[in-house]
């Protein structure tokens, strides 16, 4: 099967040495050429800027960027957490701190300060992060069911269809379908959390993680079951420390339990918003750069080592649990989704609403003065800015909801210094595989300096970006054409 | 297999790429190596979606479009841009691509490319001058997975600074480099060119 992963190798040997990256590349069995070019892509291998970071987010930006920068040594990708803003970042030899609201907190005992918003809702408002507390809500009953033989797989399969799951990590893509392509195919075979949740805006999967370990555990080894997965990886978002020893920790009390039926294994993500496209996901656990690959092959046929694979998302897989539990009709009639709500509203946090409910209920419940708003962020960095508040927060509609983001901007922001702050996050993290996305982000956010509105030039961005090979490239002009749209129709 | 192509009926055998049977300008792709789907300047329009010609297979029934208005912009755009950030006048096909296509970089904004590059001297044989680098990863398949197997190139960064080094970043000599010349070969853009054929 598989060579030993060449990460997590070079993550014991931190701080590198040419020496301890050629040992890494022989226990990999890999060229050290191979290897070279692994320490040359990820930033914690290159060695991270050390001091005061501001996290580098379009919020953040938004509120004064130049003068809350003065105050630090350098700048760091948003990490969604501007909701709490301003957030600066300590990187020292004695190791890496969160600076929020005047304490330093150790990244492994910084969790999300917030829980659930008020409302009807399916999970818990508070943390459930012990094995007896979850069971003393009614959790795992889907998988006792399941290892009792009361469930089968294929029933898990069928609910899952029946709710009409729809992919919740921005593709929206038919859960069932994806379970279905893993389950045909031939052993060994394997399920990856998608965990590497990195864009502005968005922190609801770092709070299911960091809050609900239990439930997205249960929900993987549901899929993982049902599926016929030899083995889990949790690929999760290298800074979550917290969120990493919570879920070893749920999981060496499930295995104590016995309710452990698949080995799971918590991977470290390599730290880069690519790292969360799928197939660069896998790339980075099989030791190489974390670069998009070709699809057709997708990963439910051809992923890990080449083996089918299921790639999900956590918020997808914490859904099972709950459609399990309530039944595909009572969950669909619900369809729960988890909102990320920030930037000017007076509570910004997590929520929990249904789909289809209008946007400006949403900025509502998360104390937002609609009269106050000047856009809304929707979706993150792959977004689309928009005003229009009767807007339905629903999967394929006119515009894309993406992992549900939603950053509100009032009067007095200046739009275009936000749109810089995104088109300059995606130059930033733009893999440099394919040609149309490192160049047309690099001339995208000169365009955005001298406030380029020349429409024909701003539709040869869109159309060029549009031919990228991933997802990133192909949505990096969204943002900016919608701000266009939005001043339009003021 | 028949398929349509820009309106017309194509007979091909099972297996073969669009790149057999469109006629459209390539960058990334070689014949003798693996690298494909990277610059995109092959992309065509197969029932409405983009596919690069040199990694998608016929099929049965296929509509493919070649040279759309769409795609006439993006092959255009793409030149400019490259054109911008890149030293390209040792690359011949590119050059008049550009003039096929009618490109004018200077419709776009300065970016800080890759033009400024130091070209590396460090063996007898050929320079490596990666100003003129497209960062299309032919040399790096050739020394490594594509033909020879000896793993003196890799990659170095990501984004627009994404280019070829070496492990460590030692000179050529103190790789495994055997110096056969297959990454020079493949160059399209002159960036890796016989000393030979510089002038002192
Ligand atoms: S679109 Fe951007 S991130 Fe995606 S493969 Fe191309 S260069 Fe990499
Ligand atoms: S000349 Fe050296 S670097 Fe170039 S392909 Fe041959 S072995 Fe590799
Ligand atoms: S040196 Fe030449 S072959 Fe190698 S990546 Fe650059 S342009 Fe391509
Ligand atoms: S030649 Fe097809 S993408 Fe480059």
């Amino acid at each position: 099967m598989e060579n030993p992963s060449l990460l997590p190798l070079l993550d014991a040997r931190l701080p590198l040495t040419e020496e301890k990256v050629a040992e890494a590349a022989r226990l990999a069995r890999v060229p050290l050429a191979q290897a070279w070019g692994v320490v040359r892509y990820y930033p914690r291998y290159r060695g991270l800027p050390q001091g005061r970071l501001l996290v580098d987010d379009p919020v953040a930006r938004a509120r004064g960027f130049a003068r809350l920068r003065e105050a630090a040594d350098g700048s760091y990708p948003p990490l969604g957490l501007e909701a709490l803003s301003p957030i600066y970042l300590r990187f020292n030899p004695e190791g890496r701190f969160v600076e929020w609201q005047g304490s330093l907190v150790p990244f492994r005992d910084f969790r999300l300060p917030f829980s659930l918003g008020h409302g009807k809702r399916l999970i818990p408002p508070e943390p459930i992060l012990s094995l007896a507390q979850y069971r003393a809500l009614g959790g795992l009953q889907a998988l006792l069911a399941l290892l009792q033989g009361r469930a089968s797989p294929e029933g898990v399969l069928r609910a899952v269809e029946e709710a009409g799951l729809l992919g919740r990590g921005g593709a929206a893509f038919p859960a069932h379908v994806k379970m279905r392509t893993v389950a045909q195919g031939a052993s060994p075979k394997y399920l990856v959390v998608n965990a590497d949740e990195s864009e502005p805006g968005n922190f609801k999967d770092r709070f299911l993680l960091e809050h609900h370990p239990f439930l997205v555990l249960e929900g993987a080894l549901l899929a993982a079951l049902a599926v016929g997965a030899d083995k889990v990886f949790l690929y999760v978002r290298e800074e979550f420390e917290a969120a990493q020893e919570g879920l070893q920790r749920a999981l060496s009390e499930l295995e104590e339990a016995g309710l452990l039926p698949v080995p799971t294994e918590v991977f470290r993500s390599g730290g880069l918003y690519i790292c969360g496209e799928e197939t660069a996901l896998l790339e980075s656990m099989e030791g190489k750069r974390a670069e998009p690959r070709l699809k057709p092959p997708f990963p439910g046929e051809k992923g890990l080592w080449g083996r089918p694979t299921l790639v999900q998302n956590v918020e997808t897989l914490a859904n099972l649990p709950l459609i399990l539990r309530e039944g595909p009709d009572a969950w669909r009639a619900l369809e729960p989704k988890l909102f990320s709500i920030s930037g000017d509203v007076a509570h910004p946090g997590l929520y929990e609403l249904p789909l289809g409910t209008p946007l400006g209920e949403a900025l509502r419940r998360a104390g937002g003065e609609l009269g106050e708003v000047q856009a809304v962020l929707l979706g993150g960095a792959a977004g689309v800015f928009t005003r229009d508040l009767a807007f339905p927060l629903r999967f394929k509609e006119r515009l894309p909801l993406g992992a549900g983001a939603l950053v509100a901007f009032g009067r007095d922001v200046d739009l275009w210094e936000v749109l810089l702050g995104l088109v300059h996050f995606l130059k930033e993290e733009s893999c440099g595989k394919c040609f149309p996305c490192p160049l047309g982000t690099a001339v995208q956010v000169e365009m955005v300096k001298r406030r380029e509105r020349n429409r024909a030039l701003v539709q040869d961005l869109a159309e060029t970006l549009k031919g990228s090979l991933c997802g990133l490239g192909q949505s990096a002009y969204w943002a900016y054409q919608s701000l266009l749209e939005v001043e339009g129709a003021a | 297999m028949r398929l349509r192509v820009d309106g017309k009926e194509v007979e091909v055998q099972e297996g073969a790429l669009l790149l057999q049977v469109a006629p459209v300008p390539t960058l990334c792709h070689h014949p003798h190596t693996e690298t494909k789907g990277l610059c995109r300047l092959c992309l065509v329009e197969v029932n409405g979606r983009l596919h690069p010609a040199c990694a998608t297979l016929a099929q049965e029934g296929m509509e493919v479009k070649t040279e759309t208005e769409a795609l006439r912009r993006l092959r255009k755009t793409l030149l400019e841009w490259l054109a911008l950030t890149t030293d390209l006048s040792q690359a011949p096909e590119l050059l008049s691509l550009m003039e096929r296509y009618g490109a004018e970089p200077a419709r776009w904004p300065e970016v800080a490319g890759r033009k400024e590059r130091e070209a590396l001297k460090d063996n007898p044989f050929f320079l490596r001058d990666y100003a003129k680098c497209v960062n299309c990863r032919r040399c790096v398949d050739a020394c490594g997975d594509g033909i020879m197997g000896v793993y003196a190139l890799t990659l170095e960064d990501r984004g627009l600074l994404a280019h070829p080094t070496t492990p460590l970043g030692r000179p050529l000599p103190e790789t495994p480099c055997v110096f056969c010349g297959n990454c020079v070969q493949v160059c399209p853009t002159g960036a890796l060119r016989p000393l030979t054929l510089e002038v002192a």
